[in-house]
């Protein structure tokens, strides 16, 4: 059954749907159409539920960091607590501001959701379950994950309001700044592995737990540092959580957004949480590599222990103003991961070790 | 290195605050666990009512009408024809009063006290003007030290016991009133400036 | 090829916003990201104290008095009975006057945590705003204990305190001093030494001490700029002058300065707490003060140090029982006047704006009364 897939690596469940399908006769697009279209909703099905997780994960982590309990009300200890906020949030008003540029008003949440689930595509929940191997994984992710961008610049330029617009501006050229450790820290891996693809990256770091990247001594884990730093201010997150500072801007550009849209822009981040976790956990942490387990729960294991380090960050520092974060990027960062990046590609070649 | 001492005071902040992850909380589950309030809390403000005859202990002298800054009491107390006061209404709004105490420490006569009773909140703000009846009610349960001269006995010269037990150091004067010997203990003589020295600590208003 | 033509803009940071320590509204002019200018717009929380206490008599001035700075609610009615006690010749017993103390300088290092809560919080980190809480719950506990409120307290009366301590208050008192003690260390392992908060703190917001001498600028943000005035030190009131502690000063004038300050002076307050829990006397709780309390005609200003600054309260007696003028000072009206000194000209951000607001540590009632 796989071999006459080719390019599609598809786990057992998913053999059985693919090959119910051919028994149908419906002939070779449809069937490729459908197979696919069932692992987008599911695979977009399972995102939202985690997201909603992810959500209620943060309340209590921060609640316990803070000596409280977080939710409490809503199930054993507030595990719909997300639902029934959902709920309440499709219950609100959605308030259209009065601006001229409606369309990109409407348009500015919907691609940042859309925008946040591209990523999975390529990402390898555990052995042969992936939804396109694609040999351009990484660049792949790397390349959809600035849509976000975009999103942000209309949400602010159309909410009509000078804090929108600040958070906005901010927000680009923030993400903008990242975008180049963080390429840069992947570089490094990709060198090592030789390939692009997200299981030839997952694959290389089988066998022992020595082979994972981050304990390759010295580029691993000062490629791990300086990616965990690019992909937190990546994500908006404290302490790089300038476009949403609610201190300072009060609420930056999801100001003017109320109910569903604010959701999608909130679940949005809670996405994209979730992505940069499991980018690390692939490119540092062996993926879906592990013992007795079945290799998704390692996968899952692995990045929520990544979303956990996230979230401490989040709970434990200040915010960095902004040219801090600017020159910080620039002066610090990129010239680091540099620096990593030629003492990674000369233990390669010289072949030293790894 | 400068970076590396960074690096360090970095993780020394995610140590303190991830060695709180494995401490249990310190917040209760309001409404299920409820705090036990300490016995001075400020919350309502009650009528008391005598131990056994179950009577009112006020006797309509409004010094509390006068000693509160916000105006919340209203106390209707004519006099009856034997030049005695005669309680007839005690309206407290509780929109208006401020919990400052002042009304609980200008009585003389065990009358009115402040309870750690906090779960008073109405959708009304009419509900929160509160009756006799209702004051009445609310005080039944307080259990209180009765500290008024009973009325049997003769004007006592000697200082009696204090009427809160928060003031043990408190050399308090006796309740001495003004009037003659034959009045009944319980009436406040009337008017403002004839007893400075009913209790030294009271605050008044003219 | 045309020049680049910019224009400054305004934004209203209105009275409602998380960071502004109250209802304060803020005019900023700004250029790009950087302010140029600030117009502080006041009178949100006017409530006419002063006049409300020509109405009242000056037992019932006590609770007003609470509201008008409710953080540090216990300064306030100290310094009002002060004055009237100064006016009126009343003498204050001795154990009356160690409790005072005890109750003041406990309230100082409540307000001093609650700085310490909301400047981490006005700068992102949210988690030590639940701490320095934690901690003031043990002291508002203490005072729920003693007088039965948590924030607006009518204890400190005219000639004395209302009510004695019970016999519970001074071990817990230790216990809770103590654990402040301890988990300051903590509070300081989160931020005093963070790259994250020197960057955002360091050579902030400096003031000039000139500048602020000319302001009437008084407390930790005076002494965080090199003068070293204390009113406890230098005009001292009650009994001050029995205990033995410093008076903390540095000298940068800048945010973290002004942060460290108070946390220093927790420590000092600390101190003065033990002192006067080893050595309280026993007796009366309160002079010989008149039911109906008709001090002489005259006027008096008294001022204390409160956790802000000086504060002061100026009364005028007629010889009635109500005053006939009073007239509140407090410390944070001078702080925001000389915000926008700051401020001007150094080409500072929204963030650092906010950060400067908070280890000012204005607080909008003292400003509006």
């Amino acid at each position: 059954m796989s071999e006459s897939l080719g390019m599609l690596e598809l786990a057992r469940v998913f053999g059985w749907l693919h090959e119910l399908l051919v028994d149908t006769g419906l002939g070779e697009p449809w069937v490729t159409i459908i197979t696919y279209a069932v692992l987008a909703v599911v695979v977009f099905g399972v995102l939202a539920v985690l997201a909603l997780f992810l959500v209620w994960w943060e309340r209590k982590i921060a609640g316990h960091i803070q000596q409280r309990f977080g939710p409490m009300r809503n199930g054993w200890h507030g595990w719909y607590q997300t639902i029934m906020d959902g709920l309440k949030l499709l219950q609100k008003e959605d308030v259209i501001i009065a601006t001229r540029d409606k369309p990109v008003f409407f348009w500015a949440p919907v691609i940042c959701f859309v925008a946040a689930f591209l990523a999975y595509v390529v990402m390898p929940f555990g052995k042969d379950l992936i939804v396109a191997d694609l040999n351009i994984g990484i660049l792949y992710i790397l390349a959809v994950t600035t849509f976000t961008v975009i999103s942000l610049l209309m949400a602010g330029w159309a909410s009509h309001n000078k804090y929108a617009l600040l958070g906005g501006m901010r927000s680009a050229a923030q993400v903008v700044s990242y975008e180049v450790p963080m390429v840069v820290s992947i570089l490094v891996i990709v060198l090592f592995v030789g390939s692009l693809s997200m299981q030839d990256i997952v694959t290389a770091q089988s066998g022992n737990i020595f082979n994972w990247f981050i304990f390759r001594v010295p580029f691993g884990p000062i490629a791990f540092a300086t990616y965990i730093i690019a992909a937190t201010a990546e994500a908006n997150r404290t302490p790089f959580d300038i476009p949403e500072a609610e201190q300072e801007l009060v609420a930056g550009f999801n100001i003017e957004y109320s109910g569903m849209k604010f959701a999608m822009f909130f679940l949005a981040e809670f996405i994209n949480l979730f992505t940069v976790s499991a980018i690390a956990v692939t490119l540092f942490f062996g993926g879906w590599n592990g013992a007795i387990l079945p290799s998704w729960l390692w996968f899952l294991l692995k990045t929520c222990g990544v979303v956990l380090l996230l979230m401490l960050f989040r709970w434990t520092y200040p915010r960095l103003r902004v040219d801090q974060l600017m020159r910080f990027s620039w002066k610090f960062l990129v010239p680091v991961t540099f620096a990593n990046l030629i003492i990674g590609a000369i233990i390669k070649y010289a072949g030293w070790y790894w | 290195m400068a970076i590396l001492k960074d690096i360090k005071e970095l993780i020394r902040g995610l140590g303190i605050t991830g060695k709180h992850l494995g401490r249990h909380a310190i917040t209760i589950q309001y409404p299920e666990e409820k705090w036990t309030m300490p016995e001075r809390s400020r919350g309502i403000v009650v009528l008391l009512s005598d131990k056994e005859t179950g009577e009112l202990n006020c006797t309509g002298c409004e010094l509390c009408q006068r000693a509160c800054p916000s105006a919340a009491i209203k106390i209707d107390a004519p006099r009856g024809e034997d030049k005695k006061k005669v309680l007839k209404e005690f309206v407290i709004d509780f929109g208006l009063c401020c919990f400052c105490g002042l009304c609980e420490e200008s009585c003389n006569f065990c009358a009115i006290k402040m309870v750690p009773k906090y779960e008073f909140s109405d959708e009304n703000k009419e509900n929160l003007v509160w009756d006799i009846k209702k004051l009445q009610e609310m005080g039944l349960d307080v259990d209180y030290v009765d500290t008024r001269r009973k009325k049997k006995k003769p004007v006592d010269k000697a200082k009696p016991a204090d009427k809160t037990s928060e003031k043990p150091a408190e050399a308090t004067p006796s309740k001495e009133p003004n009037s003659s010997a034959g009045n009944n203990d319980q009436k406040k003589p009337e008017g403002d400036e004839s007893s400075p020295d009913q209790k030294e600590t009271r605050g008044e208003e003219s | 090829m045309p020049d680049l033509r910019t224009q400054e803009y305004m934004v209203n940071m209105g009275p409602h916003h998380p960071s502004t320590h109250g209802v304060c509204r803020l005019i900023l002019t700004m250029d790009g990201e950087k302010v140029v200018d600030i117009e502080p717009v006041i009178g949100y929380l006017h409530r006419s104290l002063e006049k409300v206490c020509e109405n009242r008599t000056y037992a019932q001035c006590i609770p007003i008095m609470d509201r008008f700075e409710y953080v540090t609610s216990m300064s306030t009615n100290q310094v009002f009975s002060l004055a009237a006690e100064r006016l009126a010749e009343i003498e204050v017993p001795e154990r009356a006057e160690y409790l005072r103390v005890i109750m003041l300088e406990l309230n100082r290092i409540a307000s001093h945590l609650l700085f310490y809560g909301t400047t981490a919080m006005d700068c992102g980190a949210l988690t030590p705003f639940l701490y320095g809480l934690r901690e003031r719950e043990l002291i508002i506990d203490l005072f729920e204990m003693t007088c039965g409120q948590r924030l607006t307290y009518n204890y400190i009366w005219v000639g004395g305190v209302s009510k004695d301590i019970p016999p519970e208050f001074e071990p817990k008192c230790r216990e809770a001093i103590k654990i402040i003690g301890e988990k300051l260390d903590d509070y300081q392992g989160l931020l005093n030494e963070n790259p994250i908060w020197l960057a955002r703190m360091k050579d902030v917001g400096i003031l000039d001490p000139d500048l602020a001498i000319a302001w009437g600028v008084s407390g930790p943000v005076l002494r965080a700029s090199g003068v070293k005035y204390d009113l406890r030190k230098d005009d001292p009131y009650s009994i001050y002058d029995k205990f033995d502690f410093d008076i903390p000063t540095l000298e940068a004038g800048d945010n973290f300065d002004r942060y460290l300050l108070r946390i220093e002076e927790i420590k000092q307050s600390i101190r003065i707490i033990e002192q006067a829990l080893d050595g309280l006397p026993e007796g009366p709780i309160r002079g010989k003060v008149k039911a109906n309390f008709k001090p002489p005609e005259g006027e008096v200003y008294c001022r204390i140090e409160n956790s802000r600054g000086e504060m002061g309260v100026y009364i005028r007696s007629d010889g009635s029982k109500k005053p006939l003028r009073v007239k509140m000072r407090g410390g944070s009206f001078n702080q925001l006047q000389v915000l926008p000194e700051i401020v001007r000209g150094k080409g500072y951000y929204i963030a650092d704006l906010v950060a400067i607001f908070a280890t000012l540590d204005i607080i909008l009632p003292e400003v509006d009364r």
